[in-house]
């Protein structure tokens, strides 16, 4: 596939790329701490923990690295390949669930699922907290932009 | 003329253990939409779309999925891989 490219505006990715700067290495932490490993082996254990953290510092560099180099106004993100596309796909995610575990952890899920009750509860959340879900939302919008071009219908 | 030897009757058994059967389960999230839960369904089970679409529904329906099922290590490699997109994955054995 050839190289991937997605539009934002410029207050978007340097608001996105600020973020990430602050995230990210949270991010790579939260991944192993979410680890469920199998069985009770310290090795396995510390494998699957280590590769789990070398892969989600892996995809957020290359998400950062991405949003850094993104020129233009509108700002053009381009991804060399569709292997970057799933990086970057992944790091999204990642980013998104530190956000929900380290600044709105006590929103319900239920409210997080549903618009409607989101949009209700939006204005009694702090600033920190408003602007954490913007950002959120952001970053869920540029993962649908970007799985929307990476498709999925092939297998493998 | 030979003598015919008689030699005491042997017994053998023979017993079978089944290996345990291991089941990728996948826990149902509040963070990651049906598109990005799907597209890793298809990229790491390596299903069709409509079936990853299935097993996206049963987990987003029913709170979780066995989206696997077979010998251990190949279930602690999808687990893991599935961990590494950051969907709530793991292990549960029929032993």
């Amino acid at each position: 596939m050839p190289e991937v490219r997605l539009t934002l505006t410029v207050e978007a990715r340097e608001i996105l790329g600020n973020l990430l700067r602050l995230a990210g290495p949270a991010a790579a932490r939260s991944a192993v701490g979410r680890a469920r490993v199998p069985g009770d082996d310290p090795e396995l254990a510390d494998a699957w923990r280590r590769g789990l953290a070398e892969a989600a510092s892996g995809e957020l560099a290359i998400l950062a690295s991405a949003l850094a180099s993104a020129k233009g106004d509108p700002a053009v993100v381009i991804l060399p390949d569709e292997a970057a596309g799933w990086a970057v796909a992944r790091a999204l995610t990642s980013v998104r669930l530190t956000l929900r575990e380290t600044v709105f952890p006590a929103i319900p899920d239920d409210a997080l699922e549903n618009e409607a009750q989101l949009a209700r509860l939006v204005p009694r959340l702090p600033a920190e907290q408003r602007h954490a879900l913007a950002c959120y939302d952001c970053f869920g919008l540029l993962q649908l932009a970007l799985l929307a071009r990476l498709g999925g219908d092939e297998i493998g | 003329m030979p003598r015919t030897k008689v030699l005491p009757a042997l017994e053998t058994r023979e017993t079978t253990a089944r290996e345990p059967r291991w089941s990728v389960v996948v826990d149902n999230d509040p963070v990651n939409t049906m598109e990005y839960v799907t597209a890793c369904f298809v990229k790491v089970l390596q299903v069709a779309r409509p079936e990853a679409h299935r097993l996206m529904l049963e987990v987003h329906e029913e709170g979780r999925s066995v989206v696997w099922s077979g010998a251990r290590e190949r279930a602690e490699g999808l687990a893991q891989e599935l961990q590494r997109w950051h969907l709530r994955a793991h292990l549960e054995s029929d032993a």
